[in-house]
């Protein structure tokens, strides 16, 4: 049973159903307007989510369902987001404002030969990006990710042919500006396609100007046969901010994917990383580090299929979790019949340094092969009495071995991070949460 | 209330072709069977019957009232057609004859079915340390040893004798372990069961033998609705065994028992499982037991431990959770469980530790073997409490894949909301080696004594729990049912 919203009495559905009624009404016909339909058809289908659905057990997804006012797209300049650009993506960077591609931010000047970037409206001209992409969301599990295609306008299409192996970096920056009061959200959609042998590095970073927005985010890998991706995905929303995600990752033969997650924490958080290994050889790597503190929540959802034998994937997740914050980690490895010579690793650790704060983990497998070797594992604990013993008795403060001890603990994903730029970012930023909290 | 017998013409020429399954026969003797359906004038006749006091009615009635509003639960990882629960009776019972004064006056039926089973009732059962509180059809028919527990001042009997005689610890803790809204099948149960076991162990005591029970489903078409209760009080120890074997038939038998288990304060409960009700038609699936049991347990006083063994090798579904409640302080919950499925078997099976008092403990071994088309699930649940201070878990499953058409998967949930917890959790899921089977193959072992080698070294932890009889027959199990799936 759905509760109904405080302001306007409906339920979640019926309220989102009437705003994306008007939602139609207002903009101008596009090529986006079939996939609104369709995201709003799948969104009637899915319902709207609470906690007694599988997929949302730890979520709270009630302080979402007042936000789907769509952000109107407010003039922010570039000396507002300089903070948030990594260095060395200075000149590849792609900015998108509110959910919509922002040519007078961006700058593409560093990229690779070949490398082509349009918008999300002009891709969808072609019917096959179009085809790929209705039927993604005719397909979608996910309530939000279909709320995303059902409102959203723009996105953008990015094209690494075939072969070409990149030197620069890219940065996709996502700017929520929260210029238009509370509760607005936005929708921002991205689609790569690295094509064939190429290789690519992307970073996807999260950033908010002010406000409690929410930003409701879905992208496409596709990932050519032989091709390798790295991508580092980085949540720095304002503290209030709500940032739900879902990733879908298509792997083809011989294809790789190492990706990274950090969160720096916010009121809420929630990525759904969906993975296809679709062909043999194809290979699957994933980190994740969250520091959280206050009422902060990190949510990890992840459905990692083996569609093909000899695949492999590897996911590891390390949460600090202080004071009265909240994380969880939900992650299933299905291993198909087919999917013959699966090998599959998924670690959770959780370092809990608080009486308030929770830590839930559903590390799950699925298996209908039966020759694969698939292990889990999951602990929860504290600071180590005897290493923190160890380092008082060679003269360190309790509150500088406490400081040294959760840093390392977070230190061994952190030192997995491809880009040396996020790397640095990372470090300084949790190094200081990390102190704050010894206070 | 109308009754009827059943007819039983039919059932041998049914049997007479289906030789596979070894304890698949049937006695005959006139059942007492209510005819099918469920409404409340059925659990009135149901009380009447057994003579019960009137709270046990008003639980009843309380508990069919509350299964009314609930849905049938859909988030197993099982499928199986609808059950109509109004297809089912209620009740059945071999028809009461005069009272038993020796086992001389049982049916010698009765005696050649257990006989067949491998449990005799007879003097030498007594030299072996076994009671054997023998449910058939859902009632007792004799119990032995009775006046040697009673020495003590156990009270080891069937439930509705426990009914008449000490209402009043029934009244007291029935139901709180495991409330009649609990779930579906528990609220069922709650209305309409018939009979089961009652233990009660005084303080200070340490039952001198193992108590074991051996249930059977007998007349056809009949849920089985047990009922058991074991409250051990301070200081005190118990070990209960519970093994269970069914005659094949083709209508599939829901078996939704419920077991609570309490024990006060030191008090210690080890209660082990040996399962294998007929799973149904290797190639359709047809006629296999639905095995939905609610088993949980509640360590209310401080220091006490409930351990739970169980090796689940039969039914078409088995989806049961033996569940620990860590109430006092210190206390200790234990899981050891081997879950064998083949043929089209399905199993979701698992365990809940739910740590509520300081300085609690929790172990779980769970070893899933899947051969065949079977599918096996663990789930289980830890759930560590705000204020369970060091609490400390450590959850071990592992599975086993035989043969390239099962599943094996594993769900567990982790919730952790103290930071004085310590828990560790692993899980891994392979084929069986290749290298341990040539290594013994090599050694002239034929390739199907070493994959039982190999699965029973597999099991050896979980095993090793069990009381020794148990451990033997768990074994031969293992070997019977993997005998054609492996090849």
């Amino acid at each position: 049973m759905s509760s109904l919203t405080a302001e306007t009495g409906l339920t979640p559905e019926a309220e989102l159903l009437e705003s994306h009624k008007k939602f139609m009404e207002d903009k101008s016909s596009s090529n986006f307007s079939s996939l609104n339909k369709i995201g709003a058809q799948q969104f009637e289908k899915l319902g709207y989510p609470n906690s007694k659905h599988e997929m949302f057990t730890f979520v709270n997804t009630k302080s979402v369902a007042t936000g789907f006012v769509s952000a109107k797209g407010s003039e922010v300049n570039k000396g507002q987001i300089a903070e948030f650009v990594y260095s060395g993506c200075e000149r590849s960077l792609v900015v998108l404002v509110d959910g919509q591609y922002r040519e007078n931010l961006s700058d593409l000047s560093d990229l690779d030969n070949g490398v082509k970037l349009v918008s999300g409206e002009e891709a969808l001209a072609d019917s096959k990006i179009r085809e790929y992409l209705e039927s993604s969301v005719q397909d979608e599990n996910d309530t939000f990710a279909a709320i995303n295609a059902a409102f959203c306008q723009d996105g953008l299409f990015l094209d690494i042919p075939a072969k070409v192996v990149m030197q620069s970096t890219i940065q996709i920056l996502a700017i929520s500006s929260g210029a238009n009061g509370e509760n607005e959200s936005s929708y921002p959609r991205v689609l790569v396609r690295v094509g064939d042998l190429a290789e690519a590095k992307i970073i996807v970073r999260y950033a908010g100007l002010k406000g409690n927005y929410f930003v409701n985010s879905v992208q496409d890998f596709l990932i050519g046969n032989g091709a390798g991706l790295g991508l580092v995905q980085v949540e720095t929303d304002q503290k209030e901010a709500r940032n739900f995600s879902k990733t879908r990752l298509i792997l083809n033969r011989d294809s790789r994917f190492s990706g990274a997650n950090v969160s720096y924490g916010s009121a809420l958080t929630r990525c759904h990383l969906e993975a296809r290994l679709k062909a043999t050889g194809s290979e699957f790597r994933f980190n994740s580090v969250g520091v959280l503190e206050k009422k902060e929540q990190v949510h990890h959802y992840m459905r990692v299929y083996h569609e093909a034998a000899q695949c492999s994937s590897d996911m590891h997740f390390k949460n600090i979790v202080n004071d009265q914050s909240r994380s969880s980690v939900d992650g299933t490895v299905i291993v198909e019949q087919d999917a013959q010579l699966t090998n599959s690793d998924q670690l959770i650790n959780n370092l809990l340094l608080s009486d308030e704060a929770h830590a839930d983990s559903k590390p799950n497998l699925i298996i209908n092969a039966d020759d694969v070797k698939c292990t889990h594992g999951n602990t929860v604990g504290q600071i180590d009495e005897e290493q923190l013993f160890y380092l008082k008795a060679r003269g360190l403060s309790e509150a500088i071995a406490k400081t040294l001890l959760t840093k390392s603990f977070a230190a061994s994903i952190v030192e997995t991070i491809e880009f040396p730029s996020v790397r640095k970012n990372v470090e300084e930023t949790l190094l200081k949460k990390l102190e704050a909290n010894d206070g | 209330m109308e009754t009827k017998s059943s007819s039983r013409s039919d059932v041998s020429e049914v049997l007479s072709d289906k030789e596979e399954y070894k304890f698949g026969f049937v006695t005959d003797i006139e059942a007492d069977v209510f005819p099918k359906g469920l409404n409340e004038d059925v659990i009135r006749a149901l009380s009447a019957k057994k003579k019960e006091p009137k709270f046990m009615l008003d639980f009843r009635l309380k508990a069919y009232k509350k299964w009314l509003t609930m849905k049938e639960p859909d988030w197993q990882y099982c499928k199986y057609p609808k059950i109509d629960y109004q297809d089912i009776s209620y009740y059945a019972a071999p028809k009461p004859k005069k009272k038993l004064e020796s086992l001389d006056e049982v049916d010698p039926e009765l005696l050649e079915t257990f006989e067949k089973l491998g449990i005799s009732l007879d003097e030498q059962k007594r030299i072996s340390n076994v009671a054997v509180d023998a449910v058939f059809d859902s009632v007792s028919v004799a119990t032995t040893h009775k006046k040697k527990l009673m020495e003590q001042g156990i009270i080891f009997c069937s439930f509705s004798e426990a009914l008449l005689e000490y209402p009043e610890l029934i009244e007291e803790y029935l139901g709180t372990v495991v409330p009649i809204g609990d779930n579906y099948f528990a609220a069922l149960n709650s209305a309409v069961f018939t009979d089961g076991s009652f233990v009660y162990i005084p303080p200070d005591t340490i039952s001198p033998m193992e108590l074991s029970t051996y249930f059977r489903i007998n007349t056809e078409e009949t849920g089985q609705f047990e009922r058991t209760l074991i409250i051990c009080s301070e200081n005190s120890h118990v070990s209960y065994l519970e093994g269970c074997t069914a005659p094949q038939f083709d209508t599939n038998q829901l078996h939704a028992a419920v077991v609570e288990l309490i024990t006060l304060e030191n008090a210690e409960i080890k209660y082990s499982t040996v399962q294998n009700w007929y799973s149904g038609d290797r190639e359709t699936g047809a006629g296999g037991v639905y095995n939905f049991v609610t088993k949980r347990g509640k360590c209310v006083g401080n220091g006490s431990k409930i351990s739970w063994t169980q090796v689940e090798a039969g039914s078409a579904i088995t989806w049961k959770y033996p569940s620990c409640i860590l109430q006092g302080d210190n206390t200790v919950g234990e899981f050891y469980s081997v879950a064998l499925t083949n043929g089209l078997m399905q199993a979701d099976t698992g365990t809940k530790m739910i740590h509520l008092g300081n300085n609690t403990r929790s172990s779980i071994i769970s070893k899933g073997i899947s051969a065949d088309q079977s599918n096996n699930s663990y789930r289980g649940l830890v759930k560590v409490g705000k204020n369970a201070k060091n609490a400390r878990n450590y959850t071990q499953c592992d599975s086993m894949l035989v043969g390239d058409k099962c599943g094996a998967n594993t769900f567990p949930y982790i919730e952790t909301a103290n930071s004085s917890v310590q828990l560790e959790h692993e899980a891994s899921t392979s084929k069986i080696s290749e290298e341990q089977l040539f290594y013994l193959e090599q050694r002239g072992i034929s390739r199907e004594n070493a994959i039982t080698l190999v699965i029973n070294g597999f099991c050896k932890e979980v095993f090793k729990q069990l009381p020794m009889e148990f451990s033997v027959e768990a074994q031969k199990l293992l070997t019977l049912k993997l005998e054609n799936s492996v090849g």
